[in-house]
């Protein structure tokens, strides 16, 4: 069947990254899922999705975030819409909201960036939008 | 400036003997312009004597008395007008001295002429001489008091001669028509004479012998009442040395204050705190009121440095000239800054030697005993407070290790507790297949759970972030109604449904308050969120908002729920404390204790009064913004 989108999840907690995809696909999305900032670069090689949704905190600190940039800054990726996880929002605030903005394209507090544990009842709302309004 | 008086006193003999002129100089001019105001009288008394004397029959022939009279008032006058410019400017003894030898002299002479023209040896006036022996006994030097009383007895012997040889006139005083003529009496005269002359002297002697006396008391009194001055000022900087290690919690500001206020007690160029090392090998300066910048950054190492050696095993090192090169390790430096006496103590904290307590001056000779023991006290004081400085300084690394770690443990806590929710909502609402009854309602007891355990976390976050000792407080004036406003708002879908009255009370010409505002809503929050749970349906919940005493904006927080047990009020605001009285489950105990801590934050103060049973209300005071004049 046709999907409504496809989204890739990019998260180092299986549990979480799991439960996510699970929910995700029961709303009619098809999930791919990676664990870390290579992963990631590998599945967007393969195809770029719709939307990716990114835990800034990985392996370091800032590893999602520092991917974010670096895709905002490529010519082919430049227009994927990022959602960004994060379970330390305070650490984000200090990292820099002019990077954030960078990255999402709107001003702190932005409702681009989810704090764990994830609400999906809007976080699935947010991405409907995006995707409606293309 | 104050020289404090020296034990070795010659030191500062110059100074001293310049005090003691000073003070006799001061005497004197008082005195001669109070000389001048005793001559305006002279003219009217020798007047109404000459009419009194006329009256009464005495044969005085009147006009060359009149014409006295008439000349004293004269050149008192021009010694009037002489004595402004005396008075105003702060002249030379010198010139008060011959000020007042004019003065004398002019008496001199109208007395002469007054005599002469009453009696002569026989006239009543020779007692008259006693204010000028007197006068210049008490203020001119002594050779003064016996030249004029020598020219008094030679001033008298020569009329007596003149007019017994009949070279002058002599003037007979007559009462009913019996004169005294005593210029025919020569042995009386003689014995007059001789008299008087014994008179003069022995007044002047013996004035001048009790005045050596009193003038060496003025003096001690004098320096007694400099003395006092000098110790109350070293009292004064005792006193703000405590009031600066009781307020100033750190070292470095501590130690300014308290070099600063050392220097200006003691007038000192310098003084300088050097601390021992950990090691105890190396001493380093701490503060250094009035030495070269560069010198701060000096490290002496104590082998090779004697001196310092000595003071650190306890003996002070004084030194009145910084000659003996031997002894200083940068005595170029010193000498550069033209710094002649230096004075040493250690630091010494129960027993213990921390460093050393340095004086330094550009006068040479400067320290004496008495110097050394006030410089000992200063030490102790300063001793002291390094030592509590440094124990403020651990306990604050130790609250700021904790928060840190407060923080790491509640972040680490709360990424698993995130992945735990998103995999019990996957159960939960079925993605894996329907759930029976019993099972939901177990999942939903293990979310509620959860649920709580992220709360606590999150409150644990905030404690330690309002703990922390640089908090990013966005301090700017802050709008009670708006942050009121808005906690009400958010607050409306739970009063609604525990059917409470929101009372906000709220006057328009509230001050500002300035915080954070983050900080400030947080703390409505915890309270209005604690006033809602632990009220019974159908209660009230008020939030009152005053102008406070002294510039402060009072809050008060009020409900009539279930209130707080007395036996428990003191342990309300410590972490984790939660009410006997309280059953429901839902709650960290935290939010109180982040309520007092960002009160506390904002320079405010909490009150507390609860009835059991019939409700609670905090009391909060926070200072008001500054309004700022436009």
């Amino acid at each position: 069947m046709a999907t409504k989108g496809e989204i890739l999840l990019v998260d180092d907690d299986p549990d979480l990254r799991d439960s996510l995809q699970i929910i995700l696909e029961k709303k009619g999305y098809s999930v791919r899922t990676a664990a870390n900032g290579r992963e990631a670069l590998e599945a967007l090689e393969v195809r770029k999705p719709d939307l990716m949704i990114l835990d800034i905190m990985m392996t370091t600190e800032t590893e999602g975030f520092d991917l974010a940039y670096e895709l905002k800054n490529k010519p082919e990726t430049k227009d994927l819409p990022i959602i960004l996880l994060t379970s330390f929002l305070e650490r984000v605030r200090e990292e820099g909201p002019d990077k954030f903005q960078y990255i999402t394209g709107e001003a702190w507090p932005a409702k681009w960036l989810f704090e764990k544990p994830v609400d999906t009842k809007r976080l699935i709302a947010k991405i409907e939008g995006i995707l409606a309004g293309g | 400036m104050v020289h404090p008086p020296n034990e070795r006193g010659q030191l500062n003999l110059p100074y001293e003997l310049d005090k003691r002129k000073r003070i006799i100089l001061g005497e004197l001019k008082e005195r001669t312009l109070w000389f001048i105001r005793l001559r305006w009288l002279v003219p009217f008394g020798i007047v109404l004597g000459t009419l009194l004397a006329r009256w009464i029959g005495v044969g005085v022939k009147a006009s060359p008395l009149l014409w006295a009279a008439g000349f004293i008032l004269a050149y008192n006058f021009v010694f009037f007008l002489l004595s402004r410019r005396v008075k105003a400017e702060p002249s030379e003894k010198e010139y008060i001295e011959r000020f007042t030898y004019w003065q004398v002299g002019f008496d001199y002479g109208t007395m002469f002429l007054l005599i002469h023209f009453t009696g002569g040896i026989a006239s009543p006036f020779i007692f008259f001489f006693i204010f000028h022996i007197t006068f210049s006994a008490i203020f001119l030097p002594r050779r003064s008091t016996y030249g004029f009383a020598a020219i008094a007895a030679a001033g008298m012997g020569l009329i007596a001669l003149a007019e017994y040889m009949g070279w002058i006139h002599h003037h007979v005083i007559s009462f009913q028509g019996r004169g005294i003529d005593l210029s025919q009496e020569p042995f009386h005269m003689m014995v007059i004479l001789s008299f008087f002359a014994g008179f003069v002297f022995i007044t002047g002697l013996s004035i001048t012998a009790v005045m050596r006396m009193l003038e060496k008391r003025i003096l001690d009194l004098a320096e007694l009442t400099e003395t006092v001055t000098a110790l109350n000022e070293r009292l004064n900087t005792l006193h703000t040395m405590t009031q600066a290690i009781v307020s100033k919690q750190h070292l470095e500001q501590m130690l300014r204050i308290a070099t600063s206020e050392l220097a200006k007690a003691m007038d000192v160029q310098a003084i300088s705190v050097k601390l021992l090392t950990p090691d105890g090998k190396f001493l380093r300066f701490a503060a250094a009121h009035g030495l070269p910048p560069d010198l701060m950054d000096r490290v002496i190492e104590l082998e090779k440095s004697p001196l310092n050696r000595r003071v650190i095993e306890g003996e002070p090192f004084v030194t009145g000239r910084v000659t003996q090169r031997q002894w200083f390790q940068f005595g170029e430096d010193l000498s550069a800054a033209r710094l002649q006496s230096v004075q040493f103590v250690p630091l010494i904290v129960e027993g213990r030697v921390i460093g050393i307590l340095g004086a330094y001056s550009t006068r040479p000779e400067q320290f004496g005993s008495d110097e050394l023991v006030f410089f000992r006290q200063a030490a102790g004081l300063v001793a002291i407070a390094i030592e509590n400085a440094r124990a403020y300084e651990a306990i604050e690394n130790l609250i700021q290790e904790r928060s840190h770690f407060m923080n790491r443990v509640a972040h680490n806590l709360r990424a698993p507790l995130a992945a735990m929710t998103s995999v019990l909502e996957v159960i939960r609402d079925g993605y894996l297949g329907d759930l029976n009854e019993t099972v939901r309602n177990y999942m939903n007891r293990l979310d509620r759970r959860v649920e709580g355990m992220l709360l606590m976390i999150n409150e644990l976050m905030t404690l330690a972030k309002s703990q922390s000792k640089h908090p990013e407080m966005e301090c700017g004036p802050l709008n009670l109604e708006t942050i009121a406003g808005r906690i009400k708002k958010n607050f409306q879908e739970e009063v609604a449904k525990k059917r409470l009255t929101f009372e906000l009370t709220i006057p328009k010409d509230l001050p500002e308050i300035r915080g954070d505002p983050d900080m400030i809503e947080q703390m409505f929050e915890n309270l209005i969120s604690n006033a809602i749970k632990y009220t019974p349906e159908g209660g009230r919940v008020g939030m009152t908002f005053w102008p406070g005493p002294d510039q402060t904006v009072r809050m008060v927080f009020s409900d009539n729920g279930i209130g707080i047990p007395k036996s428990e009020m003191p342990r309300l605001f410590t972490e984790f404390f939660r009410a006997s009285n309280v059953q429901d489950a839902i709650g960290t105990g935290l939010g109180l204790t982040i309520v007092k801590e960002i009160v506390d934050k904002h320079s405010g103060r909490i009150n507390v009064e609860s009835e059991e049973g019939l409700g609670t209300t905090f009391i909060i005071n926070l200072p008001a913004a500054q309004r700022r004049m436009v």
